[in-house]
């Protein structure tokens, strides 16, 4: 019923105060969408087919939508189940021969909707139960009566409404550093200023999830309500977004080695990692980051925690990691958005990586690296020779604001899939890092392109000390 | 829709201008009891004291607040110290001098973290600020509706909290998600210096949102709002535009506020949202006493909110009461002529008051039922003693055609929310 539910409800959205105004075409489904049955009762949408001899019913929306549908012959009265229409007869005392029913047999009957621009006014998409027509002449083309009082979600149909009160509030939300929010909007809020921001969580529903959520015509009255597990943290398009701009983090900042994230190694990962870029085209994105991720996970297994960040999140706040992108990202949203000074192509870039000794802090470069990055401008990044974001599916927004995103979707390595299950662990405490940072030398960060090394101070750069 | 109720247990009055006894059963206040009241005596008298230049009854009157005042006590401890800090200054015209230290301590104190924390607590135990914000992106979005290019001047020091909930509306409300250009203007000091951290973190979250985002800050503390120009606000021929006016207009100098209208009205918005705190600091500016006992009422019911809304020892209550020391100094001791610094006056006027100024220039729209809705939703989700009142400006009309709505605690309006359209 949820999902009949979901359904309608997006196509309703956008004429939640119509009343029995036609809704705007463009909210319905293509004729071409697949047909689903109702939980329950199989066939319904196929009842045509089912039953080709069927008697194809109009009703007028009064009629339908009239309480009174089966009058009794004798006295007038009217019932709303023929059912019961029945039993008062039987009160009546009729002579055997009236008692019955019209002597034929009775025909299957099927409904269209009244709604002229409705799919299921054509016969061949009518429905075989009338009380499902008209449950679902009131949801698409009625008026939504009923409101939730917590949330001021609009109903027409009762029980829907019914259904949705029961659950609404209990949904409980949870933001990435642990915090618990039993309200919706406080959620929001307090996700757009955590911390834990900075490192998103991959969840593999994210994608998903964004696909189902029900456009809502009304402000505040979005419903996670069919959103599946309630674990989901929030709008998981931002999971599934903050992948990628948590990409970022790790190139840029390295906090177990204080001021200088091995920038070298960051680039050398990508760059690497560039030769790999062929990987297999995943059909989630998330998956890619997870995957970029994990990419630079078995050259450089100290890098795992910060690509893992986004791979698993479970690490909260106190996670030194965590204070060290929001300063240097402010750093970096301050300075201009310049591109990358260079675009150059992969064995460019790797001949350049390989050279790299250890070079200075790069902030600026990495304001230049994300400058690129930062607004459809990765037109720089000449890294990747075959793909583009070909597969990111409703990732469209994601892919309108980086443009083309080579680097996402360029690593996909397939060494650590498996690691994608056991993310937690890939997070490893802070003494993996400084392994890290002993074997590079604490090499200085550089631009991650290679592009630009100049040094640069920081001051505002802090990174908690592990 | 709702009216202020009368049968509620909260209020036996009607008046509400020179309360600060706005319920009269006592049993219910645990930290303000009634009879208790010596704060609000002793004060209204060391205040007409000063009025009367009776310097032997001030200094007496000022020593025994002083002894009984605490910023760590009750309610009335805590009114006794902050607006004895306030007579004191008036008294011996140090309020200028003093008010800067208030603001320069609390800048050395003051950092994002901090900030942060303090605004998402206090909004999640009230809904003093987020009742505004509900009120304003529902009348935007709505305003907004159909357009792809938006653009919103926000006029507020409330660090950007408004925005994800709306961020969150633009990307699921259609599939057609706008693009949306924020351009905050910013007068409080305070606020300026975390607007770095704010600028990224509400990138950051629109990327998430998958809303095409553009943020720009301007400094509006260097000159008087109403001076800015369209230019420096980034206002394109192209763009649908929202102004959004939460507790800023009360910081502009009381003769500069009809410029600043005027820009609003240059700007040519779709919709303009207007929220301001309901009490008149300005009506009464050349009289101290009466200006003092508005001070007193509004600050009154300001302190009693927060004292039943934060725990016992929350330090937010303590940094947001803190908030209001600076606030009542400035308003009672600081003589507008020596213009502290643009963007600070603090001089608040009721709905009413701001209705007469934007008439001139604006037609008010009701806030939608949908709007009304939600911020009836919003309220439920808080404690009890929250309620929704329509402007009663114009009792004869029905229900959203009055002049805002107004945010009421225990039945006395504290906080107005108004959308307005050319």
């Amino acid at each position: 019923m949820i999902d009949k539910l979901v359904t309608e409800e997006n196509i309703t959205s956008n004429g939640f105060s119509n009343t029995n105004n036609l809704p705007p075409a463009s909210s319905f489904p293509p004729p071409i969408k697949k047909k689903r049955n109702l939980p329950g009762t199989p066939g319904m949408y196929h009842t045509s087919n089912s039953y080709p001899e069927a008697e194809v019913i109009a009703l007028s929306p009064k009629t339908l939508m009239a309480t009174n549908r089966f009058m009794c012959e004798i006295c007038g009265k009217g019932f709303q189940r023929d059912q019961n229409l029945q039993l008062h007869r039987r009160g009546h005392n009729l002579p055997w021969k009236l008692k019955q029913r019209t002597s034929k047999e009775v025909r299957k009957r099927v409904y269209v909707c009244p709604e002229k621009s409705c799919v299921h006014n054509h016969p061949s998409r009518a429905l075989g139960d009338l009380t499902g027509i008209k449950k679902h002449f009131c949801r698409k083309h009625g008026e939504k009566k009923w409101k939730c009082a917590k949330c001021s979600k609009c109903y027409a149909v009762q029980s829907d409404w019914k259904a949705h009160s029961k659950t609404c509030g209990t949904r409980e939300y949870k933001c990435d550093c642990g915090t618990i929010f039993s309200r919706r909007d406080s959620f929001i809020t307090h996700r757009a200023f955590c911390d834990a921001l900075a490192e998103e969580t991959a969840r593999v529903t994210a994608a998903s999830h964004f696909n189902n959520v029900t456009p809502s015509g009304s402000v505040g009255n979005i419903n996670y309500h069919f959103v599946g597990p309630p674990v989901l943290a929030g709008p998981t398009m931002a999971h599934h977004f903050s992948n990628s701009s948590s990409i970022f983090k790790p190139i840029l900042t390295n906090p177990e080695n204080h001021l200088d994230p091995t920038q070298q190694d960051g680039l050398s990962l990508w760059t690497s990692s560039n030769n790999n870029s062929n990987g297999n085209v995943n059909n989630n994105e998330l998956r890619d980051l997870h995957q970029l991720g994990h990419q630079n996970h078995p050259s450089h297994s100290e890098y795992q925690p910060n690509w893992g960040v986004f791979g698993v999140k479970n690490t909260s706040d106190h996670d030194p990691n965590v204070s060290a992108p929001p300063s240097l990202l402010s750093t970096l949203n301050n300075l201009p958005q310049t591109h990358a000074s260079a675009s150059m192509s992969a064995t460019a870039l790797l001949q350049k990586a390989a050279q790299m000794g250890s070079t200075s802090s790069a902030t600026t470069n990495h304001t230049s690296f994300l400058g690129s990055f930062g607004v459809n401008s990765s037109n720089n990044y000449n890294i990747t020779t075959d793909t583009v974001a070909t597969h990111v599916q409703d990732e469209n927004k994601f892919c309108g604001l980086y443009g083309t995103s080579p680097m996402m979707n360029s690593y996909r390595g397939s060494e650590l899939e498996n690691d994608f299950s056991s993310l937690d662990e890939m997070y490893p405490p802070s003494k993996r890092r400084h392994i890290h940072v002993e074997e590079h030398h604490g090499g200085q960060t550089r631009d991650f392109l290679g592009v630009g090394i100049q040094p640069i101070s920081h001051p505002r750069i802090r990174f908690d000390h592990v | 829709m709702e009216r202020t109720t009368h049968l509620s247990p909260y209020t036996s009055h009607h008046q509400t201008t020179t309360k600060h006894h706005p319920y009269s059963d006592s049993g219910g206040t645990e930290t303000c009891p009634d009879d208790d009241k010596w704060a609000s005596k002793l004060l209204r008298e060391c205040a007409q004291a000063i009025s009367d230049k009776d310097s032997g009854k001030i200094n007496h009157l000022l020593w025994m607040l002083n002894e009984l005042s605490s910023p760590y006590g009750d309610c009335d401890q805590k009114l006794a110290y902050y607006f004895l800090q306030a007579l004191f200054c008036k008294a011996t015209e140090s309020g200028q001098r003093c008010y800067k230290t208030l603001v320069s301590v609390a800048d050395k104190s003051h950092c994002f973290d901090s900030a942060r924390k303090l605004i998402l607590k206090f909004q999640e135990v009230s809904p003093w600020t987020t009742f505004g914000h509900v009120a304003s992106n529902g009348a935007i979005l709505e305003a907004f509706d159909g357009e792809t290019n938006l653009h919103i001047i926000d006029i507020s020091n409330t660090l950007c909290t408004q925005w994800p909930t709306l961020l969150e509306a633009l990307a699921t409300r259609t599939d057609e998600t706008p693009s949306l250009k924020l351009t905050v203007v910013v007068t409080a000091a305070m606020v300026r210096s975390v607007m770095k951290e704010i600028t990224q973190r509400m990138e950051k979250f629109a990327r998430l949102m998958g809303v095409p985002f553009t943020f720009n800050v301007i400094n509006g503390s260097n000159k008087p709002l109403g001076k800015f120009t369209k230019e420096e606000l980034g206002v394109q021929d192209d763009e649908a535009i929202a102004v959004n006016c939460i507790g800023a207009l009360r910081r502009v100098e009381v003769e500069e506020r009809g410029d600043v209208i005027r820009l609003f009205r240059s700007l040519n918005p779709r919709v303009v949202t207007i929220v301001e705190e309901e009490a008149d600091f300005t009506s009464s500016r050349s009289d101290f006493v009466k200006c003092f006992d508005e001070c007193l009422r509004y600050y009154t019911l300001y302190f009693e909110m927060l004292d039943e809304s934060f725990t016992p020892t929350s330090n937010e209550r303590l940094m947001l009461e803190r908030e209001c020391s600076r606030s009542i100094v400035r308003v009672l001791s600081c003589d507008d002529k020596h213009n502290i610094g643009y963007g600070d006056c603090e001089r608040r006027e009721k709905g009413n008051q701001w209705c007469e100024r934007l008439n001139e220039l604006f037609s008010h729209v009701g806030f939608s039922d949908d709007v009304v809705d939600d911020v009836k939703a919003l309220l439920k989700r808080y404690r009890t003693g929250w309620s929704l009142a329509i402007d009663q400006t114009d009792p004869n009309s029905n229900s959203n055609s009055g002049s805002g709505i107004l945010l009421a605690w225990k039945d006395e309006p504290v906080v107005w929310a108004s959308s307005w359209k050319p």
